[in-house]
């Protein structure tokens, strides 16, 4: 069989021991009461139909930036609460994809209903893209309402992905050569075709002529 | 209370016993199976292979396989992996299985090559650290040229948290990507996103 | 490879009851494995990291399907029968084994599973589970305590 065959001669590494320890058992390093609560953790998203994943690999951030015992299970405990609240956004066919990027739009001040309407408008396509470039330019500086107001309609009209990526790059430079924040993402949304408009987004009042920055 | 099989109650003993029965298996199903894994193209190394490149280490094999080497039937042309040399760069004439930009696999939730830099002429020692590692700052050491540290990670396709560590304790955020909010440390995290291959 | 198909489907059936979601999980199982080879590293036993990769395909493909049916809901008095039956050939006693354990919580099916019909220790248990020694070893008392307060009588000719 082949597999087996492949298997045997795989190539085996000396890696330090603690790196085999990790292998068969990353949370071995907090401590006995903080694993024991993060495992009751991961049992209970096992039990609700959350993703787990998320958890673990937030304790295991938390252990390699040596945070507390506390600190690591408060970070935690806001995944979970944050999925749950993503998967009540977001539906029952949410990927994990969309929830971990829904929780950093809940994050920064998104409001879960906002996210249900976006999820209600959806025909297949992921919201994954969307919501990691909303998160990240309301981190950025970008007004809340501006910036969800903004990403939605660009959803709902069709942008895809790759629209979203270069919307988020051009914003990103232009914030970083000093143009305000929510005027920029206004002014590069205006730039992407949409199906059925002629401009992505109505012209806001008061915003400055596009600078051109490229 | 041990929990030897002896020492369990009787009934649950006969559940035990009855339930280590083995399980008649369908022909049929088995052969899907072996069909399926014949239809898939050889895996590729992954993480191993990268680290492995990146630092010396020591080899140990078992034996037949290291007659194998020495053979050429195994190595990292015939493994089908991602070639990649002790620069961090795919190493030319070897046949990437993955590369950034350049699919090759049929099967979209492969993994797929991602290459990560971070300029830090400062630094003395720069890895990556995120989801796909544990966040494991020994498990995917960088390589630098003239300050730019660079490595090649196969990521499988969907959305990945990630952070540079530096010198061991300062968790820096890639300039280049998306923000993560908040991790809950004081520090900030990137994102990446690893499309899959077009078909 | 048939060493392990057939622990493997054993778990599998015994996990989620059905042969077909059990075939499922199997060829996912063996297909992942397959895939990730390149992430094997020989420090860690084969058996061990094969075992996590279907602890989880069994735990999706069993999530999976709680969105869709309730599989194992059966009524009292069905169970309470098949409790009743004398021996009969082995085909009976299989079913009335995969009702015995789809009435355990998938948890603590899973822990009692892996302990005691595949025999793992509970440090591979632990490495399969991603689960702590000490939530496993409660797990399991809690799935023989259950089983024992149920089946009081099920060994009786």
């Amino acid at each position: 069989m082949r597999a087996i065959a492949l298997l045997a001669v795989a190539t085996s590494v000396s890696f330090a021991q603690d790196a085999r320890e990790r292998a068969t058992d990353p949370l071995g390093r907090l401590d006995p009461s903080t694993r024991f609560a993060v495992e009751m953790l991961m049992d209970s998203a096992r039990l609700v139909g959350l993703p787990h994943g998320p958890l673990e690999s937030k304790a295991l951030e938390g252990i390699s930036k040596r945070a507390s015992g506390r600190d690591i299970l408060v970070a935690v405990r806001r995944v979970y609460r944050a999925l749950r609240e993503a998967r009540m956004a977001l539906g029952p066919s949410a990927t994990t994809d969309e929830l971990t990027a829904a929780t950093g739009a809940l994050r920064v001040g998104i409001p879960a209903s906002e996210l249900s309407r976006l999820a209600a408008t959806r025909t297949g396509k992921p919201l994954t893209v969307p919501l990691v470039v909303l998160a990240d330019l309301v981190t950025r500086g970008v007004p809340r309402d501006t910036a969800s107001v903004t990403i939605f309609q660009l959803f709902q009209r069709g942008a895809a992905d790759d629209d979203f990526l270069g919307l988020w790059r051009s914003v990103e430079r232009d914030i970083v050569s000093g143009t305000d924040p929510g005027v920029a993402l206004l002014n590069r949304a205006r730039e992407i075709p949409t199906k059925g408009t002629s401009s992505a987004v109505p012209p806001a009042s008061g915003v400055r002529p596009d600078d051109a920055k490229s | 209370m041990t929990d030897e099989f002896d020492s369990l109650d009787p009934n649950v003993r006969w559940i035990v016993t009855e339930a280590r029965r083995p399980v008649p298996v369908d022909a049929a199903a088995r052969a899907r199976v072996i069909d399926a894994i014949k239809a898939e193209p050889v895996p590729s190394r992954g993480l191993g292979l990268v680290t492995w490149l990146s630092e010396p280490h020591r080899l140990a094999l078992p034996p037949f396989a290291t007659a194998a080497l020495a053979a050429g039937l195994v190595g990292i042309g015939v493994l089908g992996g991602l070639a990649i040399n002790r620069d961090g760069r795919s190493a030319a004439g070897q046949l990437p299985a993955v590369a950034v930009g350049q699919p090759q696999l049929p099967d979209s939730l492969s993994p797929r090559a991602v290459k990560f830099v971070l300029i830090a002429p400062q630094a003395t020692n720069v890895s990556l650290v995120g989801d796909f590692n544990g966040w494991d700052s020994g498990a995917t050491p960088m390589k630098t040229s003239g300050g730019t540290w660079t490595v090649f990670v196969p990521l499988h396709p969907g959305l990945h948290t990630y952070s540079f560590v530096v010198d061991g304790t300062h968790f820096v955020s890639d300039p280049t990507a998306p923000i993560a909010p908040d991790d809950g440390f004081g520090h900030r995290s990137s994102v990446v996103l690893v499309r899959k291959p077009s078909l | 490879m048939d060493r392990y198909y057939e622990r493997c489907a054993r778990f599998a059936v015994r996990m989620l009851g059905s042969r077909d979601d059990a075939e499922d999980a199997l060829q996912q199982t063996f297909l992942r494995a397959y895939r990730s080879l390149g992430k094997y590293q020989e420090r860690d036993r084969f058996s061990a990291w094969l075992y996590r990769i279907l602890v989880n395909q069994c735990r999706s493909a069993a999530s999976r399907r709680s969105q869709r049916e309730r599989v194992f809901v059966r009524e009292e008095a069905a169970l309470l029968n098949a409790a009743d039956r004398r021996q009969g050939w082995a085909g009976e006693d299989e079913e009335l084994v995969q009702r015995i354990l789809a009435e355990l919580d998938p948890l603590l099916r899973e822990a009692f599973v892996l302990k005691y019909i595949d025999e793992l220790s509970y440090e591979e248990m632990s490495a399969a589970t991603g689960v702590g020694v000490s939530a496993l070893k409660m797990r399991v008392k809690r799935a023989c305590d259950r089983l024992r307060a149920r089946w009081e009588h099920i060994k009786d000719d």
